[in-house]
C-alpha cells in the first residue's frame, strides 16, 4: 500500500450522505487552523536559520519595489511641488544694438516653445536695481557714481512646460552661439529632467518591479515545493487515513503565509536601514541646492502594501507548489 | 448482514492489463476474511478500490449501503475514515512518537485533546505498547512498529479494517500475534479483510478464504465451516 499513488477523477457531485461529517464543522474547521497555525509556528522555529534566509530572499524582492515605490512617488512629489513654468534669461552682451534685440524678438516670437517673452533695457534693469535698493543708501550712492550704466538688455522668456526640455536646450544653444548674446540662463531645467526621469522610472521601474515581485513568488514557490518534498510520506498517510484536501493543503498555505508575512517585515526593515543610512546626506544635498522638500518615507500605506504584497507573494508561491507537486485533481 | 460487496469489479489499467476482473463477493458485518494469491494476483488492487485509491473501470462497490466507487472528491476522506488501513511498511511517521503517530487520525477528526489521549492510550494498551507511547517509531523492533501501525488503524474505532501484507515482514510468532489482534477486533464486531500471500499463516485461522489468480477470484474457502 505504501506506492498507492493517489490520482483519480470522480464524479465531483455524486455524494453518498453516509460519508459526511455530521454537525459542529465550523467549530472543527477552527480548531484545525488552531492546530495548524501552531504546528506552522513550531516548524519555523525549529529551522529558524532556514526560515531567516527564506523571509532575507523574500524581503530583498520586496524592499527593491518598494524603494523604487518610494522614490517614484518622491520623484512625482518634487516636481509637483514646482509650480511654476520654466523660464529662460538671455543676457545681450553690453551696448547690444537695437537691430540685435529684435533678431532676438524675432527668434522667440517664431519659437513655438515659448509662451511670452519681455525685453527689459539696460535702463529698465538699472531703474529696477535702483528700486530694489531703496532701502540701501550705500548702493543707491554706488550705483549714482557710476558713469555708464553697466547692466545689460535682457530677455525674460515663459516656455511651454509640456514641452521636452530637449527643445529648451535647443533655444539656449542657438541663442549662446551668437555673439551679441552674453549668457542665456535655463531656469529650473532640471526640474525638467527630473520629470523625464520620472516617467523613464515609471516605465523601467514597472517592468523592474514584476520581476523583482515574480522573484518573491519563486522563493516562496521553491521553499514551499521543497516542504512538501520532505513531507510527501506524511502527506500519503493522511490521505489515506482521511485529511481532506484543505487539511493537506492548509499546513503549507500557512508555511506560504509565514514566509510571505515575514518577507515583508523584512523588507519593511530592510527599507528603513536603507533610509536611515541616506537620511543625512540626502538632506545635506538638498539643503545645498536650497530646497527643504516635503520627502515621503514610511507611511502606514507602504507598511500595509508591503505586508499585503508579502502575503499575497507567498500565498500564491505556495499555491503554485501545490498545484505543481500535489495537482489540483490529485488531493485524495 | 452482508457489509461489503463487490459486483462484477473490473479494474483496467492504462496498459491494458487487468487487475481485477469480474470480482463479486459479498462480505459480512464482522467477519474476518483472507485474501490470498500470488504476488500480482490482485489482492493490493482489490483493497485499493476499497480505499477509493482506485475507481473500478466497471461494477459496484458498496460499502455499508453506499457506492464508493462513485464517491466524489468530498466525501472520499470522510468515508476512509471508517477505514482501518494497515500496511506491510506501517508508513508510521518517523519525526513524530509513538503516540503521535496513533493519534494522527484522530487529530484529522479533530477531537479535544483529552478524548484523544484517552483512545490512543486505549489503542496502545490492545496492542500492548503502553509503554512505548513516547518513543519514536526508529527505537521500535518490526513487530513493535507493526503494532503501532494496528493502533492507528484501529484508533479511530473503523467498521472495516483493510490490511495489506500486515505480516509480510514479520516472523511466525510475530505473525501470529498480529492475526490474534486482528481477531479481537473482529469479536468486537469490527469487518476485518486481510490480503496475505502466507497459505500456512492463514490456513488454518477458521476464516474465510478468497482466492485471487489474475485478477479473478478463483477460490471462496468458508473456513468457519471447517
Amino acid at each position: 500500500m505504501a506506492g498507492i499513488k493517489v490520482n483519480r477523477e470522480r464524479g465531483a457531485k455524486t455524494r453518498s450522505k453516509a460519508w459526511h461529517p455530521r454537525g459542529g464543522r465550523l467549530r472543527t474547521w477552527l480548531a484545525d487552523h488552531r492546530r495548524v497555525a501552531l504546528e506552522t509556528s513550531l516548524s519555523i522555529s525549529r529551522r529558524i536559520f532556514g526560515s531567516l534566509l527564506v523571509w532575507l530572499m523574500i524581503g530583498v524582492a520586496l524592499a527593491m519595489p518598494g524603494l523604487l515605490w518610494m522614490l517614484q512617488s518622491n520623484l512625482q512629489g518634487l516636481s509637483q511641488q514646482w509650480q511654476g513654468n520654466t523660464g529662460l534669461t538671455i543676457y545681450m552682451a553690453l551696448g547690444a544694438s537695437e537691430q540685435s534685440l529684435e533678431e532676438i524678438a524675432t527668434v522667440l516670437e517664431r519659437e513655438p516653445a515659448v509662451i511670452r517673452f519681455q525685453l527689459t533695457t539696460p535702463q529698465q534693469a538699472l531703474e529696477e536695481l535702483l528700486a530694489q535698493s531703496s532701502e540701501s543708501d550705500l548702493l543707491r550712492q554706488a550705483i549714482a557714481e557710476i558713469e555708464a550704466n553697466p547692466l545689460p538688455a535682457s530677455f525674460g522668456v515663459i516656455l511651454d512646460s509640456e514641452q521636452s526640455y530637449l527643445a529648451f536646450e535647443v533655444i539656449s544653444r542657438q541663442l549662446s552661439g551668437r555673439s551679441d548674446v552674453e549668457e542665456v540662463v535655463v531656469e529650473s531645467l532640471w526640474l525638467e529632467r527630473l520629470r523625464d526621469l520620472s516617467r523613464l522610472g515609471n516605465r523601467g521601474g514597472s517592468a523592474l518591479i514584476t520581476m523583482l515581485l515574480a522573484a518573491a513568488v519563486l522563493v516562496s514557490f521553491a521553499t514551499i515545493r521543497l516542504a512538501i518534498d520532505t513531507r510527501l510520506a506524511e502527506m500519503r498517510v493522511l490521505a489515506l487515513i482521511g485529511a481532506t484536501r484543505a487539511q493537506l493543503r492548509r499546513p503549507f498555505l500557512y508555511l506560504g503565509s509565514a514566509f510571505g508575512l515575514g518577507g515583508g517585515m523584512m523588507a519593511i526593515f530592510l527599507i528603513a536601514v536603507f533610509l536611515k543610512q541616506i537620511e543625512v546626506p540626502l538632506e545635506s544635498l538638498l539643503v545645498s541646492y536650497g530646497w527643504d522638500p516635503e520627502l515621503s518615507a514610511f507611511t502606514p500605506q507602504i507598511i500595509l502594501l508591503l505586508l499585503t504584497a508579502g502575503w499575497v507573494l507567498g500565498i500564491a508561491g505556495a499555491l503554485l507548489a501545490l498545484i505543481q507537486r500535489l495537482g489540483v485533481k490529485n488531493s485524495s | 448482514m452482508t457489509y461489503l460487496q463487490l459486483q462484477h469489479v473490473t479494474q483496467r489499467f492504462d496498459n491494458g492489463s487487468e487487475g481485477l476482473s469480474e470480482v463479486t463477493v459479498d462480505i459480512e458485518q464482522g467477519s474476518m476474511v483472507f485474501l490470498t494469491g500470488h504476488s500480482g494476483a490482485g489482492k493490493s488492487t482489490l483493497l485499493k478500490v476499497l480505499i477509493g485509491a482506485l475507481v473500478p473501470t466497471s461494477g459496484r462497490v458498496v460499502v455499508g449501503g453506499s457506492d464508493i466507487s462513485r464517491l466524489g472528491p468530498r466525501a472520499l476522506p470522510w468515508y476512509r475514515r471508517k477505514l482501518g488501513i494497515v500496511m506491510q511498511d506501517h508508513n508510521l511517521l518517523d519525526d513524530r512518537s509513538v503516540f503521535e503517530n496513533v493519534a494522527l487520525p484522530l487529530r484529522i477528526t479533530q477531537l479535544g485533546t483529552r478524548e484523544i489521549g484517552r483512545r490512543v492510550r486505549g489503542a496502545l494498551a490492545t496492542v500492548d505498547l503502553s509503554d512505548r507511547g513516547h518513543l519514536y517509531p526508529r527505537h521500535l523492533s518490526t513487530g513493535e512498529q507493526q503494532r503501532v501501525g494496528i493502533a492507528r488503524a484501529v484508533v479511530n474505532r473503523p467498521k472495516i479494517i483493510l490490511a495489506d501484507e500486515p505480516t509480510g515482514n514479520l516472523d511466525p510468532y510475530l505473525s501470529r500475534q498480529v492475526i490474534a489482534l486482528f481477531h479481537q477486533f473482529k469479536d468486537l464486531g469490527t469487518t476485518v479483510l486481510v490480503a496475505s500471500h502466507d497459505i500456512d499463516l492463514i490456513k488454518d485461522q477458521g476464516c474465510r478464504i478468497l482466492h485471487l489468480s489474475q485478477g479473478s477470484l478463483v477460490q471462496d474457502t468458508d473456513g468457519t465451516k471447517g
